[in-house]
Order: structure tokens, then sequence, then C-alpha cells
């Protein structure tokens, strides 16, 4: 059978046989490893892809022909000629008494655990162990350990993998967590009485135990496994833009957890991240575009608002544009902004602001990874789109020049927070877009509700110049629109008969077009895992 | 199009006689008197029997220290093919998971008995009862205290001397 193009040309491969179906892998891929590229998912514990295998938990046993006993699959290497069963009475025979084991001591806890749904244990007995337990003992007791930040320890539901030990020692370097005890009295426990406390990245042992032994105290009885959905996203909280899942419930984002990259994150992400849920959840938003200054402002269907705001930019042709974008907002809304200013009049300033940390937190045992300075996930999009940093580490301040301005303003996305009523009062036009409001768009002559990231397709460029998609998870309120449509409407009005995008992938192939940068993109290109841009541009580190 | 009338044929005012009618309507009245057959309950002096798998409204069993026994996982929700359970799970002062919010929406139950049989715990049950009549419609969600307090009999789904419903 042919190798199904997955090894690279030229690194040596070995073809070995699975099930009775032939493989074809590169060398030192481990029998487990195999089997998933075949089809074939062997159950596993202690085995983790961005982990060491240790070779204890004994249930990815499978059969090799010509081996005495059977194989721990997660360290035994695929070998040219090999013959290995996954699924004979043997290895079935074997993984049912080891899951008879387990279940020795397991309570049957998965009413009120946290992991029920998506448990290994509970999948793995379901597939493959025994109906009914034998046992008649009384299970041991163990009670739970709180170990520091969000990380809650259920000693009972422990299956002693050492995965969350391991993540610790290996990716974190920062060993605080260790077995104790021996035999069925072993748990695991924390060296210091602060545990996991001010450690970065632990939330990471939360997603790695296979069972529900430790789990978020956030998300404690907040949402069964089987009532989120989830959507492929972007971590909005820094620069790095680790691939998440947005885990969703009752449109509210319930929790975020990372998806695999194998270039920008790994399987993981820190925890300043991972609490950042939160804000996605804000309340009081923009709801219906409105038109007007001040007290004569009066709610305007989209036609109304925009058919008088092409008007007005219309009328303004020629004039000073002053831009304020947002680090927050995808690259497609950014560049239409960008573009529906050029197209008005002269553009004398196109900036952004955004927060920044003090320093980096960098993940040691997956150096691509780190907090970043900058925490906003667009901001090297923004940088190459032309747009500048203003104002404080905070994200305030800098923008007295934008505030008296006499020409044409345009805001997307920065909520003014910081700023005086008085903002954009001389203002010949002033268009505040924004997915909450500001007293400070009091003299806006048009308020337009967009969409955040979170409820809206589009794209982010990381620190590593990485464009990166993400879909939307949450339901955009009242007539709330993604900024690309918005802006690309006008624009194509502007422009004079050009086509406006009507999908996400449209804007980002208009921007592909329009954007040096992202030549030779394409969205489907991109896919779930994102592609470097063609010409790095404006990306000297952090601001 | 015609309309055709029927006219029915009655005999002469005066020349007819109802004593047999009569008399064959005593005849029957008098079997019953000495035969009784209870065909008529005299509701609601007199409650009908309820057989062991009447399904009506539902009752929320209690710990002996008054606490529910509902642990919040979710399989009722889950399982209930009219969406009519709501449940916000959550913890007490003792780290127990418990129903922070349980309401059953009794208008729109169609007394499957699902709830019953998915509870792990044994703590939502449908019971004999069928008087459930009020004079509000938002009386028909039951809340977690009304839940509990009710103290009807709950339903038998299987028998437990026969557990293969055989
Ligand atoms: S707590 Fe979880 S990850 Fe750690 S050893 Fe136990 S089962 Fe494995
Ligand atoms: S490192 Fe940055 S992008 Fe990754 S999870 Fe943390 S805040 Fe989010
Ligand atoms: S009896 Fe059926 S419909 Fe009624 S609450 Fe229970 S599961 Fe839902
Ligand atoms: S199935 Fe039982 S324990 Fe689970 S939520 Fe429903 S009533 Fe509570």
């Amino acid at each position: 059978m042919p190798d199904n193009g997955r090894s690279p040309a030229g690194a040596a491969t070995v073809t070995l046989t699975i099930d009775d179906r032939e493989v074809t892998v590169p060398k030192g891929t481990s029998l487990l490893e195999a089997a998933a590229l075949q089809g074939t998912a062997l159950p596993h514990y202690c085995y983790h892809p961005g982990l060491s295998a240790p070779a204890q938990c004994r249930i990815c046993l499978v059969e090799v022909e010509g081996a005495p006993k059977l194989q721990p699959s997660c360290v035994t290497m695929a070998q040219d000629g090999q013959v290995v069963k996954t699924d004979s009475p043997e290895a079935l025979k074997m993984r049912k008494g080891v899951l008879e084991f387990y279940l020795v001591n397991h309570p049957l806890d998965c009413p009120i655990c946290d992991m029920s749904g998506e448990c290994k244990l509970q999948d793995y007995v379901f597939a493959e162990g025994r109906e009914h337990g034998r046992g008649r003992e009384p299970k041991r007791v163990f009670g739970r350990d709180d170990f520091g930040g969000d990380v809650l320890y259920y000693g009972d539901r422990c299956v002693m993998c050492t995965r969350c030990v391991r993540f610790m020692d290996e990716v974190a370097r920062d060993s605080r967590l260790t077995v104790v005890e021996r035999g069925s009295r072993a748990v695991i426990d924390t060296f210091f009485d602060e545990g996991l406390e001010g450690a970065s990245f632990a939330g990471n042992v939360v997603d790695i135990c296979p069972v529900g032994a430790l789990v978020s105290k956030d998300f404690l009885h907040k949402a069964r496994a089987w009532d989120l959905d989830s959507t492929p996203s972007v971590c909005p909280g820094c620069s790095q833009g680790c691939n998440i899942e947005l885990h969703t419930r009752d449109n509210l984002v319930q929790r975020l957890k990372p998806r695999e990259n194998a270039e920008v994150n790994g399987h993981w992400m820190c925890d300043f991240g991972r609490a950042n849920y939160e804000g996605l959840n804000r309340g009081g938003r923009l709801e219906a575009p409105a038109a007007g200054r001040g007290a004569k402002r009066r709610p305007a269907g989209w036609d109304e608002a925009l058919g008088q705001l092409f008007a007005r930019l219309q009328a303004a042709a020629g004039a000073d544009v002053k831009i304020v974008g947002s680090a927050e907002w995808s690259c497609e809304g950014l560049a239409a902004l960008a573009a529906v200013g050029a197209e008005t009049g002269e553009v004398s300033a196109r900036v952004f602001r955004s927060r920044c940390a003090a320093d980096e937190d960098r993940l040691p045992g997956f150096p691509a990874l780190a907090r970043r300075r900058d925490l906003a996930p667009n901001v090297d999009g923004a940088r190459t789109l032309g747009f500048s940093r203003v104002g404080g580490e905070d994200a305030a301040g800098g923008l007295e020049e934008v505030a008296a301005h006499d020409g044409v303003l345009f805001v997307l996305g920065d909520d003014l927070a910081d700023q005086e009523a008085a903002f954009g009062e001389a203002a010949s036009l002033f268009v505040y877009m924004g997915a909450h409001g500001s007293e400070a768009a009091a003299n806006a002559d048009f308020v337009l509700p967009v969409t955040t990231f979170a409820e809206q397709e589009g794209t982010f460029v990381n620190v590593q110049q990485r464009v990166q998609r993400f879909w939307p998870g949450l339901r955009a309120p009242g007539e709330a629109r993604p900024a690309w449509l918005v802006l690309g409407a006008l624009l194509a009005a502007l422009r004079g008969g050009e086509a406006a995008p009507a999908s996400a992938a449209a804007a980002f192939s208009w921007l592909a077009g329009e954007r040096a940068a992202f030549a030779g993109l394409s969205y489907e290109g991109l896919g779930a895992e994102g592609a470097p841009l063609a010409a790095p541009a404006g990306g000297n580190g952090a601001a | 199009m015609a309309i055709s009338v029927k006219v029915m044929k009655r005999p002469e005012a005066g020349r007819t006689s109802y004593m047999r009618a009569t008399l064959k309507g005593m005849s029957l009245t008098f079997k019953h008197l000495v035969r009784p057959q209870a065909a008529t309950l005299e509701y609601p002096e007199e409650q009908p029997d309820l057989h062991p798998r009447w399904r009506g409204t539902h009752r929320m069993e209690v710990h002996a220290d008054g606490r529910p026994k509902c642990v919040a996982c979710g399989l009722c929700p889950t399982v209930c093919p009219a969406n009519c359970i709501r449940l916000v799970g959550g913890e007490d002062d003792q780290g127990v998971r418990y129903p922070i919010v349980y309401e059953i929406d009794e208008f729109r139950c169609i007394f499957c008995g699902m709830c019953q049989e998915v509870c792990p715990v044994e703590a939502i049950h449908v019971g004999h009862h069928f008087e459930n009549a009020e004079y509000e419609r938002d009386r028909f969600v039951y809340d977690l205290d009304r839940l509990m307090d009710q103290d009807h009999s709950t339903t038998l789904l299987w028998d437990p001397s026969d557990r293969r419903s055989e």
C-alpha cells in the first residue's frame, strides 16, 4: 500500500503491517503514532505527544509478532516488516484486565465529575472494558486537595499517569508536582505550600489530565462537556496568538482550551490567556446603528446610516483624515478602514493603542511560546497594515491630536475609555465603530455597532508574522455586523462599482490583492493553522 | 339544489304509553341495586387507585438532613425529550455538588419518566399525582423547593423483583 504521502521524500522510512494493513512511517515513529497514522486510535494515558513516554500506564499494549510478550506501543519503535495486532484476542484481554485494575480504586464519580463526557477512562472502559465490576472491597478515599492557582486535585480519580508531573518537569521546567507514596496509596502532591500558585502555565495540567483528577476551579460544576460547543479560534490575550478553542454555551464563552499548532503553541497556552475569556462575555454592547451628534442622535437602519455616511464621505473628499484602529480587530477590518480613509482624503494619522506587559513570560520547554509583551492579538497585523502605536503601556493617552482634529475622524474598536466627552468636537465628520458605547463618542456623527472577533470570521497576524484564522463562536448582538462587511460596502461604493465582499473569504482575498504583505495567501490555504506572511513588514519586535 | 326534508312519523298524542320503556329502565336500576357494577367513582370523595407505573408530576427525593438528593449531574436535562428541565449546578458550603437552580416546566413535560430512569442517584421521580390545576400558568414551573415538598408516592418504573421486565 502507498505511504499516504505522509513521510517527507528522502527521509528514512519503515514499512510495517498494523492489523493487516501496511503503513509506511518515518523511522523513529512509535507503534502508537504509526497506528494513529493508519487510523487506529490506541488507548493511552501516560503517553502525550508533547511529553516523554514512560510506558507506565500499560493500557497501550499490543501484540507484536515474534515478541514474547505484549509490547507497550508508545515506546516500541516501528520497524521494517513488523506485524502488529492491536485488536487480537490476547491484546484485548490484556487491556480489559488493565482497565479492570484501574477501576479497583477509581470512584464511580462520573455524575459529579467535571471531566465526565470527555474522560479517557469513561471512553476506554466503554469501548474495551468489562460490563460489570467484580470488586467487592471498599475503594480508597483521598478527598480533594487544592493545588493552588486554578487547579484542584481529586486524588481518588487519579490514574497515576504522571502527565502532570512530567509537564511541570519537562515543559514548564518548574518542578512543583511529584508522586508521593507507593502502590495504591500513591497520590500526586505539591512540594511546597504555595503549590502551583504563581506558575503561569499550570493550567495545562488540567488539559492533559486524562481523567477528572485535575480540574479547573473556575470551571468547576459550570457546564457539562457535552453541552459545550467548540469553535476554533485564536487567543486574544497577547500577540503570540495561541490557537485555541472557544467552548461556549448559552451564547457565553465558558472556557478556553488550547488547540494544537506545532508552529505557534504546541499543545499549550498560558494561564493569563485562559483567564481572559470573561472579557468576551462583556455585556453593554452597541446593538443598532445610530446617526447624529449629541442630542440629535437617533437610531438609523444600516441602509440609512451607510447611505448618509457615504454621502458625507463624498462631500468630505480631500479632507484631512485621522484613523484610530485597534489591535483587537481583524486584518480585513483594519485594512478596509485604512482604504476607506485613503479613499476619502489625505490620511495624516493611522494609530492604535494597546496594553503592554512589563516583560515576556516564556514556556521553557517550548520556547516558541511566550506570553508576549503586547497584550493584544493583532498588534503585528495592525503594524503591517500601516498603523502605529501611540499612548502608554496601559492603552491610555496619546490621542491629543486626534481628539482635537478638525477633519474626518474614524475610530474602530477603541473604547476611548480615557477620553473626554469633548473628543472629536472639532471634527467635520466623526465615525465611531465599536462593540461597546463610549462617553467620548458623544460627538460622533455615526455610531456603528461592529462584532468582536469571537462573533465573526477573520484573521490576525501574530508575533511570528503568521496569519491565523478564527471562526465565530458567539452570536452577534442586535444588528452588529463585522467591520469588514460595513467598511467593505462603503469602500466599494466610494471606489464606484467595485464588488463589495460578501464573505470573510472574499474580504481576505481582497486584502491579499490590495496589500503586498498578504499577497499569495489564500483564505482556504490558511486552514486552521495559518501561514506566514509573504513579506514580514514593520515587525521589529515589541514596541 | 333541492332540499329534502324527512318528516318523522310520531304516534299521535294520547295514543302511546311509555310504561314499557319506563319499566325496562327501572329493571336495570334494580339489577344494579342487587348486583352493583362500580363504573362511576365518587371523585373527589373517593380517589382512584393509580397503577404503580402511573407517571404524574415530579418529586425530588431528599436526604435525612433536608438536602436534595440531586447532584446536578446534568443527565436529566440532557435526556429530557421535552427540554423542560433547567439546571444550574454549583457547590454547597460542604463542597458537595448540588443544583443551585432546578426547575421543571410541568406544562411542557410529556411525563415519559426518562428523567427518573436516567438519574444516577434516584433523586428525581415522576409520581402518583394528577391533581395539578393552577390559577396561573407560571405556577406550572416547579422549582426545587416545590419538587422537594411534594409528598405523593413515586412511580415504580420497573418491578424490583423482575429487573429484566420479564
Ligand atoms: S492527576 Fe491526572 S495527569 Fe496527574 S497523574 Fe493523576 S491522572 Fe495523570
Ligand atoms: S501566550 Fe498569549 S496568545 Fe498564548 S494563551 Fe497566553 S495570552 Fe493567549
Ligand atoms: S418526564 Fe420526560 S418530559 Fe417530563 S421532565 Fe422527565 S424526561 Fe422530561
Ligand atoms: S439526573 Fe438526577 S442527579 Fe442528575 S441532574 Fe437530574 S435529578 Fe440531578
